[in-house]
């Protein structure tokens, strides 16, 4: 309204303008609506930081871990995805289908739709915990047996019964190499 | 390779050779028959583990530099339980769309036969951890690197995929990943557009383990410090030698072999 009292001249389009903009700010500070996170799987009270600083900083915390880890083999777990992931997603929904990140309810994809912000991590890691390095989640079908696998109890396991390990054979291809 | 004659050694000297391998592999067990040369420290090789693991916050550092000895002759199949091993390990191998000539391969067996004699044998080939790697050299980002202990692998959070290290390794080594994944190894992450390759189970390594490969195949396989004078596969390929593939480029790779 300041703008009125400084240019009295106002065409009546300017001031249709100015008040359609008023109007459309005053609804959006009315109602907000809050992202849904997806159903976070975590184990602990509280996140590696603080709730609010992981809010605005997890990506920047992320990129300079990865760096860490990649190039200098520095494997502390406190600000590893693999744990985000750990404490964050649960393997599987309740009834038994796969949660990945193009879905709206996995822990991730939840608040990055919500703030449409495309996110590339799981294009390459896993977006979600596998049974086969975290025994301790009981998934119906593979702990029981990748239990029998790791103790050696001769039963022979289909590696295509776990998540992720499938079309397992000897596979190898023999060929000829230059002298 | 295939001027195989030159490096077949005598009937008598693969029994040698097997013999020393076998108590470098063994331990201390065999000591009253070996040369002195071969003589594993009783403490040290007994109790010390091939790979000790580094504190988490601590990076590697160049004073170890990791090698793995294979022994063709010890084993038996050729390489398919160390593949069968990586595969399972890193999850290669199975991708859902892409063509035979196309799946990744960290790790492949090849089998060699000297046309004029008909000797054969097969090994394990997978990225030999060069000590002077063109891949890297070949690179435009900087993604294909060595790390300070040796060990050779793709930053894939910086690789463009444009295939460079493709061309340039001697050894077939490296592949590509043509196809979106999913559920992925946690620990080894694989994604479209990126080139992958054997990274010697940098995860495990970190972590005070074997690689995978090297765990399936003990009694052929010896993984270690090549830096370190007494550990197992220096004190192996001082004795035994350790034939690099295409030695003729000069590239001090990190994985040796036997019996080839």
């Amino acid at each position: 309204m300041m703008l009125k009292l400084f240019n009295p001249p106002v065409s009546g389009g300017r001031l249709l303008a100015a008040l359609l903009l008023a109007g459309l700010l005053a609804a959006c500070d009315a109602a907000v609506p809050q992202p849904e996170l997806g159903v976070a799987r975590a184990k602990a009270d509280q996140c590696v930081e603080p709730t609010g600083d992981m809010r605005r900083n997890h990506m920047q915390y992320l990129l300079t871990h990865r760096d860490e880890t990649v190039i200098e083999g520095i494997r502390t777990t406190q600000h590893s995805l693999v744990e985000c992931v750990n404490c964050h997603v649960a393997p599987v929904r309740a009834d038994g289908s796969a949660v990945h990140y193009p879905d709206k309810d996995h822990f991730c994809a939840s608040c990055h739709t919500y703030a449409g912000v495309k996110i590339d991590c799981f294009q390459c890691h896993a977006d979600r915990p596998q049974v086969m390095d975290n025994p301790d989640y009981p998934h119906p079908l593979s702990a029981n047996r990748y239990h029998q696998l790791a103790s050696g109890g001769g039963t022979t396991v289909s590696l295509s019964d776990m998540l992720a390990v499938s079309g397992m054979g000897s596979g190898s291809t023999a060929g000829e190499v230059r002298p | 390779m295939s001027d195989g004659l030159q490096q077949v050694p005598q009937r008598n000297q693969v029994d040698a050779y097997r013999r020393h391998f076998m108590a470098a592999v063994t331990g201390a067990a065999t000591l009253a028959t070996l040369a002195p040369g071969v003589i594993l420290r009783e403490a040290s090789a007994a109790t010390r583990p091939d790979v000790t693991a580094r504190p988490p916050e601590q990076p590697a550092t160049s004073v170890v530099r990791w090698g793995m000895l294979i022994d063709t002759a010890r084993l038996g199949d050729g390489g398919a339980a160390m593949v069968a091993a990586c595969r399972r390990e890193h999850g290669w191998g199975h991708d859902p769309r892409a063509s035979p000539e196309q799946q990744p391969q960290w790790v492949r067996t090849v089998r060699v036969t000297d046309k004029l004699t008909q000797h054969s044998f097969t090994l394990p080939v997978m990225c030999q951890h060069c000590e002077h790697p063109p891949c890297v050299d070949v690179c435009p980002t900087g993604a294909s690197m060595k790390r300070a202990d040796g060990i050779v692998q793709v930053n894939k959070h910086i690789c463009i995929g444009c295939r460079y290290c493709m061309m340039a390794c001697p050894y077939k080594a490296r592949s590509f990943v043509h196809e979106p994944l999913t559920d992925q190894r946690p620990h080894s992450p694989r994604g479209m557009g990126t080139v992958e390759s054997c990274n010697l189970c940098v995860h495990r390594i970190d972590t005070g383990r074997i690689p995978a490969c090297a765990e399936a195949a003990p009694q052929a396989v010896i993984f270690g410090d090549l830096n370190d004078p007494d550990s197992r596969i220096s004190q192996a390929v001082q004795a035994l030698g350790g034939t690099q593939i295409r030695a003729d480029l000069d590239l001090n790779t990190g994985v040796r072999y036997l019996n080839i």
